[in-house]
């Protein structure tokens, strides 16, 4: 008789809003291999995308996810600019980092507020919501919603940012920042996360270079890409922050790679508020011709990559996209490696995966 | 005033034989000064020899993407595969042709370019060879591959909504099955 034996999770799962299902090879309580099957929320957005014009097409990609939101619109406005050859005010090239930035602060606190909720330490996962709350306040205040912004558009931004509202930015993110630092030295040094997060859902550096991961995991294995850095886009050559990349190659060098990061957004939005020139926010389209051109930008999950062809008339031939968790799924065939069970939804949680943008 | 344009010679050389027809490569440059590169083999056995060089040359697949030029429902005439080498991308274009869409697999070099091509198998009806693992990535098994791509006209569609038709031949297909 054969000691392992197949065990189904999923696809409805108690860790993650979303639907994917792990064919689990356990021997007793050790997982000797991972088969993933998704496609539960391919909704086709991309044979939709040609099916709409090039405006509407903003709307559409900011839905492709719900917390990289600004990050889709963000390059697929980046994408048809580089396909018309428009280039965005000054101004817009700033309001575009801040909406980029208060989404990833955001963002990462989600994923670190749900490994709380993981482990079973209710409290901590609470209160990094409660912290959370306040960018999600700075959100519906500055755009009027709390998820998809609708800050983008094609020539540059939709909303401009006054001066009272960048002033209001500032003092929120002086009233945040304490309260992340708590919740870093918590993470970084409370016994109950560091049981289950130390030296779990390992990630050697090698294997990360060979399924060519991105974001933090990538980074939280050692390896320094940052699209922000690597190709520098929008205001970010002019702005001074650090590419945070962590060795531990596990859960915990990752979640210390996103904590580590709000700081460096924090630093960003601050400096957004302080140096965004006056003038206008948005530049005129130019004539459509027949084209292709490519845009990428470094989203809370890492690099997301857009393609799209033009065709002369106002809806594009093919857009495509690939997200950042389309990357990292594989990972977690290296990453649960005979890891226990009870881990599987941790580690599952440690790449921040996102299903519906992964099948669009 | 020209722009210099960055680029590895090593990657760019390495293709440049891949490409003898005219037009098959051009350079540009956004706005921030970041450089794509944009190669068309001239068959797609070339994709191989391409994929080693920009291996060798420790470039990262970023993105692949399936297209045509002419209706929605129609065979995928191109594929475009998008590399990225320290902050530069690569754009290698294959023609593909005509019914019989193939192209050879280079998840063996790089091992994440298995989920795209098996995307492409599934959603696209692209006959990838040689790939260490051709299961299905979002698609169960009953479905044909490509069908997503294929256009139902809205009568059809109706049908399954408002008579019972579509019901009935599934039910006797079902029979049909041993």
């Amino acid at each position: 008789m054969s000691s392992t034996f197949t065990m189904p999770l999923g696809p409805v799962h108690v860790a993650l809003e979303e639907p994917v299902y792990f064919n689990l090879t356990v021997e007793g309580e050790t997982v000797r291999r991972v088969d993933l099957t998704s496609g539960h929320v391919h909704r086709g957005m991309e044979a939709m995308a040609t099916q709409r014009n090039l405006i509407m097409n903003t709307t559409l990609t900011e839905r492709v996810c719900s917390l990289c939101s600004n990050s889709h619109s963000f390059t697929y406005c980046m994408s048809v600019e580089n396909v018309l050859g428009i280039v965005i005010p000054e101004r817009a090239r700033y309001l575009r980092v801040l909406a980029e930035e208060i989404k990833r602060v955001a963002s990462h606190l989600f994923n670190t507020a749900i490994q709380a909720h993981i482990i079973g330490f209710k409290s901590l996962f609470m209160h990094v919501m409660e912290v959370r709350e306040m960018m999600q306040d700075v959100k519906e205040t500055v755009y009027g919603n709390r998820m998809n912004l609708a800050s983008n558009c094609i020539g540059g931004v939709k909303c401009d940012v006054d001066r009272k509202l960048l002033g209001y930015i500032r003092d929120m993110v002086a009233k945040m920042e304490p309260a992340v630092d708590e919740i870093r030295e918590i993470y970084a040094a409370n016994s109950m996360v560091l049981a289950r997060t130390k030296g779990m859902g390992l990630l050697p550096r090698a294997d990360a270079l060979r399924l060519g991961v991105v974001g933090p995991v990538a980074r939280g294995s050692g390896i320094h890409i940052d699209v922000r850095k690597d190709s520098p886009y929008a205001a970010y050559p002019e702005l001074e922050f650090e590419s945070i990349v962590a060795d531990g190659c596990d859960i915990h060098a990752r979640t210390m790679v996103r904590l580590n990061e709000i700081f460096e957004s924090f630093k960003l939005i601050r400096q957004c508020c302080d140096r965004v020139p006056d003038g206008p926010v948005t530049a005129p389209m130019r004539q459509i011709r027949t084209a292709e051109a490519c845009a990428r930008t470094e989203a809370p999950r890492g690099e997301v990559f857009y393609y799209i062809r033009t065709n002369g008339t106002d809806m594009p031939a093919r857009l495509k996209w690939r997200v950042p968790s389309y990357m990292n799924w594989e990972a977690l065939g290296v990453m649960m490696r005979d890891c226990k069970v009870a881990d599987v939804a941790l580690i599952t949680n440690s790449i921040d995966p996102c299903v519906s943008c992964t099948e669009r | 005033m020209q722009d210099i344009i960055p680029g590895d010679a090593r990657i760019i050389e390495g293709i440049t034989p891949c490409c003898t027809e005219s037009d098959a490569i051009h350079h540009s440059i956004d706005t921030y000064g970041n450089a794509f590169h944009w190669f068309r083999l001239d068959t797609p056995r070339l994709l191989t020899q391409a994929a080693a060089v920009l291996h060798t040359a420790g470039a990262r697949l970023a993105m692949v993407t399936a297209y045509n030029r002419r209706q929605l429902s129609e065979p995928m005439q191109e594929i475009c595969y998008h590399f990225e080498a320290k902050g530069t991308v690569y754009n290698l274009t294959v023609t593909l042709n005509g019914q019989w869409p193939t192209v050879p697999s280079i998840t063996p070099l790089f091992a994440n370019a298995d989920w795209h091509e098996r995307e492409m198998m599934e959603l696209y009806g692209i006959q990838v060879t040689d790939h260490p693992n051709p299961r299905r990535l979002f698609l169960d098994e009953e479905l044909d591959a490509g069908i997503l791509n294929e256009a139902v006209p809205l009568s059809i569609m109706m049908n399954g909504a408002c008579t019972t038709d579509l019901w009935e031949r599934i039910l006797k297909d079902k029979e049909k099955r041993p």
